[in-house]
């Protein structure tokens, strides 16, 4: 189990995580859910190790996880990015699969599964540059899973894809989820959050402000509001935050 | 409880499966450097800036080289003109220094723009926060771009290996030691550049900033030998050692080790920079401490390197040295010879004084000191001036003036001041060049036509491979 304790971090005087705490348990599908600016990408960037983060510590099993032991144990797939933009899919699949190929062997699927599962096929040989949206987007899902590490932790997968494109990288992802990765997710559409994740953290203003699973969240906001529990992760979201 | 052997066994065990840990994480890290080299190179390959550089090269030494070789020729007697100067002609001066002065301007210009595409472009897509989650170290991430920029650069160099295998063609001499002191020379240039744009890459977020900063470093180092020219004293010690000067040194069969050291130290100086900011990860009040202390610690590795006295003439005409019999007479002198000259920075006289004589002597008496006196940087309103002109020799307390500013005029001071005979030089010492009368035969041809179509060729293959 992997536990946040208090990450904070700072720009200038705007404080985008304020004593964030959560757990991660291993072979679960966590939600990282809240607005836009809430901090999602913020937190994401700071357990991934490319943004300094200001306090808090990660642990893992009780032990302490520095920025170069995170490396080797979780992988942060960024948002919006296009790596690479004149290498062809192919080869940006094969280069991270070969380059992050280390000791741990275990969890690796093969590629071709993963070029199946994300339908890539068509795009294999096409530039990273050219693809679209929602394509660039399923080839970068490809890099993550492909990437050797326990814990993946995607910003926005589902962003730019179409609802049947949406529907088949859920099913992907639980997929692999019950091969034993463990999938941190940062998803801003509650519709699709509810869909395929086990428990939730809630994210607003950069604080926590629930952590559970529907039933348990709902039971939090009934308790706080004084109102009837709902499993309208919706609700529950407007309700606790 | 274990038994003593229980104890050794699991002991002997935990060591073998450390040992085993350790090789295989080294197997590990070395082939994700070499993938990362490969990854480093196809992103050369995608770069229109490299394909620039390539495709310009070609003309560029075309240019400098057909150039050359054609008042080589006419200098040597080629339609009629006078032999004569051709007997002093070497190809150091006369081919080599102008041909590769072609990669002084493509590596000031374009080279710059090739490094900072590799090291930005990776910032700029996004790739950096993929590729910086591996545990590999920042330094090992720099390091591959520079060997892939310093591969190219290699590339770009048959361009200058063309006008060689010409200049051979023709019949030309080639003396093997100051031709590769002359590339030498130029790859440590190259090394500077890289190093320079990386580091500013590596510290700005955008690229556009990173080549105003890189263009600003390269003018402020000619703004640094403009004032030196005009004002001398520290100016001018640091204007020894700005890329320019180095250069020219280089291309005059010249190899001193400060040198050298210096711009070694710059480059890791660079290098290390561009590690240090290409850590995203690591707060930016740390990477600013690193930074101070990488610069100070760099600093005191340069001031350190200046002390270093050894010099190498590589030349065949032994223009850095004087005739092998002066200088062994000089290796007699072991007092400490003073020279002042009331000479400003800006006149030529002083000018012909330090190349003609003074350079040469610093290299046989390492413990010279010399010191310019002027109270004007032309020296124009200073001739009036009792001793403007002068150039004084003390040597234990013993002094001499003269106004000669020729190495023989220099070289009979001391010999005066020291109480030795001239020496006597023998015809067989003396250089008498390598005159050659014939025309760039075919590097037009090379240049202009074929170079250009070769280059245009592989860019249009690279990118149809890639669409």
């Amino acid at each position: 189990m992997v536990h946040a304790t208090n990450l904070s971090k700072r720009y200038g005087r705007l404080t985008a995580l304020h004593d964030v705490s959560f757990s991660i348990r291993e072979g679960e599908i966590l939600g990282l859910i809240g607005p836009n600016g809430s901090g999602k990408t913020t937190l994401f960037e700071c357990l991934g190790g490319v943004l300094p983060m200001d306090g808090g510590m990660v642990l893992q099993d009780g032990r302490p996880l520095t920025a170069r032991d995170r490396a080797s144990s979780l992988f942060y797939l960024p948002d919006g990015i296009a790596p690479w933009p004149s290498q062809t899919v192919r080869w940006a699949l094969e280069f991270v699969q070969q380059f992050f190929r280390g000791r741990i062997r275990y969890l690796t699927p093969s590629m071709a599964d993963v070029i199946e599962q994300l339908d890539l096929e068509v795009i294999l040989d096409s530039t990273i540059g050219t693809l679209s949206k929602g394509q660039r987007k399923r080839a970068l899902l490809a890099m993550g899973l492909l990437i050797p590490r326990p814990i993946l932790l995607a910003d926005e997968p589902f962003e730019g894809l179409d609802l049947r494109q949406s529907r088949d990288v859920a099913q992907t992802l639980r997929a692999h989820a019950a091969g034993g990765r463990t999938m941190f997710l940062s998803i801003h559409q509650i519709g699709d959050a509810a869909r395929v994740c086990d428990r939730f953290v809630l994210l607003s203003g950069g604080r926590v402000c629930g952590e559970g699973t529907l039933p348990e969240l709902s039971a939090l906001a009934a308790a706080r509001s004084g109102t009837p529990a709902t499993d309208d992760l919706e609700e529950v979201f407007l309700a606790l935050t | 409880m274990r038994s003593p052997e229980e104890k050794r066994n699991a002991e002997h065990a935990e060591h073998a499966e450390e040992k085993f840990l350790s090789a295989s994480s080294a197997r590990s890290a070395f082939h994700s450097f070499y993938v990362l080299l490969g990854k480093e190179w196809r992103e050369l390959m995608a770069s229109r800036a490299w394909w620039v550089l390539l495709l310009v090269m070609g003309p560029l030494v075309g240019v400098s080289f057909i150039s050359a070789v054609r008042t080589y020729a006419e200098a040597s007697g080629l339609n009629g003109t006078a032999v004569g100067v051709g007997e002093a002609f070497s190809p150091l001066v006369g081919i080599w220094a102008p041909t590769f002065s072609a990669c002084e301007l493509a590596a000031a210009f374009l080279l710059p723009f090739v490094a900072i595409r590799v090291v930005s472009g990776d910032r700029q897509s996004g790739a950096l926060k993929i590729e910086l989650q591996h545990p590999m170290s920042s330094f090992a991430r720099v390091g591959a771009k520079v060997l892939v920029l310093l591969a190219g650069w290699l590339v770009a160099s048959l361009a200058p290996a063309a006008a060689v295998l010409l200049w051979r063609s023709y019949g030309g001499s080639i003396y093997p030691p100051e031709l590769a002191t002359v590339v030498l020379g130029h790859l440590l240039n190259a090394g500077l550049t890289i190093a320079l744009a990386a580091a500013m890459a590596s510290i700005s977020d955008h690229p556009s900033t990173a080549a105003i900063l890189t263009l600003t470093v390269t003018v402020g180092t000619w703004i640094v030998n403009f004032v030196a020219a005009i004002q001398g004293g520290v100016w001018e010690r640091a204007a020894a050692y700005t890329p320019t000067a180095m250069v020219a040194e280089f291309q005059h069969g010249l190899i001193r080790l400060d040198v050298v050291l210096i711009a070694s130290a710059l480059v890791l100086t660079g290098l290390t920079l561009a590690a240090i900011w290409a850590r995203l990860g690591v707060a930016v009040r740390r990477r600013v401490f690193d930074s101070a202390g990488l610069l100070a610690v760099g600093a005191a590795a340069m001031i350190a390197c200046t002390f270093a006295t050894a010099s190498w003439d590589t030349s065949e005409s032994r223009a850095n040295s004087f005739p092998e019999a002066d200088e062994a007479a000089l290796e007699q002198v072991h007092g400490s010879l003073h020279i002042q000259a009331h000479l400003a920075p800006e006149d030529p006289r002083r000018s012909d004084l330090e190349h003609r004589a003074l350079s040469k002597l610093r290299r046989v008496m390492p413990k010279l000191q010399v010191q310019y006196v002027s109270a004007t940087s032309t020296g124009l309103f200073e001739q009036n001036s009792q001793h403007y002109g002068e150039i004084w020799y003390e040597l234990d307390g013993r002094k001499v003036v003269s106004r000669v500013t020729t190495a023989e005029g220099v070289l009979e001071a001391i010999y005066h001041l020291a109480g030795l005979t001239v020496p006597v030089e023998g015809d067989a010492a003396e250089f008498r060049g390598h005159p050659l009368a014939v025309p760039p035969k075919g590097a037009a041809t090379v240049f202009y036509r074929l170079w250009p179509a070769l280059v245009a060729g592989a860019a249009f293959f690279e990118f149809r491979r890639h669409a």
